[in-house]
């Protein structure tokens, strides 16, 4: 039983200047394994850098986070990250890309090769072993960019707004795709977005977050069972719900501002 | 393609026309500016010798000694240059003490370089490329510290993610995406290169494209010169194609894509 656990975690950014910005104040959060955790925020909530840290990109300022107990120290196999578009590497094709933690591991080249067939035969995207990232669409990049996360079996998915950038189609298609995968996989997920639909749509619980400086405002379980509707009307009493946190927060962000 | 082929030759064949048909109805004087016709007859009456005993050689072989030289220069250039940048954008210390002299060094015309050569090497090869070398490794430097900045953060924390050490990320992420541009930079100076391998050539080297210009005035040979002077362009034309391949074909991806 795999959990990511974090504790009363603060970050602050020193600026330019010798200013000190307090990105988050102070979040506890707990994700146990085979959850999907969404946390919605406004932009610069420090949603995306509250993922940074449980990655072990960036160190904590205060508080603690992890993983099946540990501290996080650095990037740890057990949580990989998923950015926003372009993170593919443009010098790799897609298996390349997708076998990339392989290589970090020491990996031999033909087992590296095999094991990243297999993960692109599972989001079939076998087709697609020899191209380039700009040879794909941004729904195939982001594809990829998840099979790329897949290979080496983390136990958590650290995904960051990774469909911000695609028009509607192509999303709602990512996010089917999505679930498969966490289904499929058996993964945990904790999924960053500002989203309201995308969050109420995939998560089983929604975390959301207070504008700068990042604090968690409320948790909600979301009870609906899945292939969740956006039309069905349970679906939209949690949107109002969470619309009318995120006005006030928007609000409140710009007269931070 | 074909299209395209035309539109790029018929321009040639107008100029050159042109010139053969001022030069035949004696609009200029053929005897101090020979056309075509004249300087390619002058070239295959002379078995495409020219010059005589010691500084005597073939047009081919001036050809390829000019392009060995000019390519040589680059190649190690480049090569220098890149790993020169990454190093000193490996430490603070380096780039804060190295970087000043390099910007100092970098403004420096290849041209400004040939004394230098001539003194340290002698005349010949070494020389030659020394001065291309010279003319573009402190440039390029620069350029490669210019490109490790601008490396895509995204690219590296996802390389952090999977697990990438930092050599790791050095060689496998910031390497790779700082080529492309520090190449095109390459490319840029090439012209200024090429015009210093010449003067290189007129001034000491006894052979290659640039004598056979020298010859010409010394033999008073205007076939000569204008001979020497289409060579120097087709041989530059025909080496700027060849990095406009590297650059399209091997080194081909953009930052971020």
């Amino acid at each position: 039983m795999s959990s990511l656990t974090i504790d009363h975690v603060r970050k602050t950014w020193h600026a330019p200047g010798g200013l000190q910005v307090l990105a988050i104040e102070e979040v506890s959060v707990e994700v146990s394994s085979g959850e999907f955790v969404a946390i919605l925020g406004p932009s610069g909530c420090g949603k995306s850098t509250l993922l940074e840290l449980c990655a072990g990109l960036e160190p904590v300022s205060g508080g603690e986070i992890r993983i099946d107990g540990e501290k996080v120290a650095g990037p740890n196999p057990k949580a990989v990250m998923v950015f926003q578009e372009h993170s593919l590497f443009p010098w790799l094709n897609v298996e390349q890309n997708v076998a990339f933690g392989l290589k970090t591991k020491g990996v031999r080249a033909d087992e590296r090769s095999r094991r990243g067939r297999e993960v692109l035969e599972r989001v079939k995207l076998v087709k697609f072993a020899r191209h380039y990232p700009h040879q794909l669409s941004g729904g195939m990049k982001q594809r990829v960019a998840i099979a790329r996360a897949l290979v080496g079996s983390p136990e958590f998915m650290l995904m960051d707004e990774p469909f911000a950038s695609l028009d509607f189609q192509t999303r709602v298609l990512m996010q089917q795709f999505l679930l498969e995968i966490w289904l499929g996989f058996k993964s945990t997920i904790l999924f960053v977005t500002h989203q309201i639909d995308e969050a109420v749509l995939l998560a089983d619980r929604v975390v959301v977050m207070s504008a700068s400086p990042g604090r968690v405002l409320e948790e909600i379980r979301i009870d609906l069972r899945r292939p969740r509707s956006m039309t069905d009307p349970a679906f939209n009493e949690y949107r109002v719900r969470l619309t009318s946190h995120m006005e006030r927060e928007v609000m409140r962000a710009a007269e931070v501002e | 393609m074909a299209r395209a082929l035309a539109a790029a030759l018929l321009p040639w064949v107008v100029l050159v026309g042109l010139w053969e048909i001022a030069a035949a109805r004696g609009w200029m004087t053929t005897s101090l500016f020979p056309p075509p016709s004249s300087f390619i007859k002058f070239a295959i009456d002379s078995d495409f010798r020219v010059g005589f005993g010691k500084e005597g050689m073939t047009i081919p072989a001036a050809i390829l000694a000019s392009a060995f030289r000019v390519v040589a220069g680059l190649f190690l250039g480049f090569i220098a240059a890149v790993a020169t940048g990454i190093l000193v954008s490996m430490s603070r210390i380096a780039s804060a003490s190295l970087l000043p002299i390099v910007r100092g060094l970098a403004p420096i015309a290849p041209i400004a370089w040939i004394p230098v050569g001539i003194i340290v090497f002698g005349i010949g090869n070494p020389t030659a490329i020394f001065v291309v070398f010279t003319g573009v490794f402190f440039l390029l430097t620069l350029s490669t510290v210019a490109a490790v900045q601008s490396v895509d953060a995204r690219l590296i924390k996802t390389a952090r993610t999977f697990g990438a050490s930092r050599p790791q990320v050095w060689a496998w992420v910031i390497f790779p995406a700082v080529l492309p541009q520090v190449f095109t930079m390459l490319r840029i100076n090439f012209f200024a290169a090429w015009m210093a391998v010449l003067a290189a050539e007129m001034v000491g080297l006894k052979n290659g494209v640039g004598m056979i210009v020298i010859l010409g005035r010394e033999m008073f040979n205007p076939n000569l010169i204008m001979l020497g002077i289409c060579i120097i362009g087709i041989t530059g034309y025909a080496v700027d194609a060849l990095l406009l391949f590297i650059q399209r074909k091997i080194l081909w991806w953009k930052p971020a894509e």
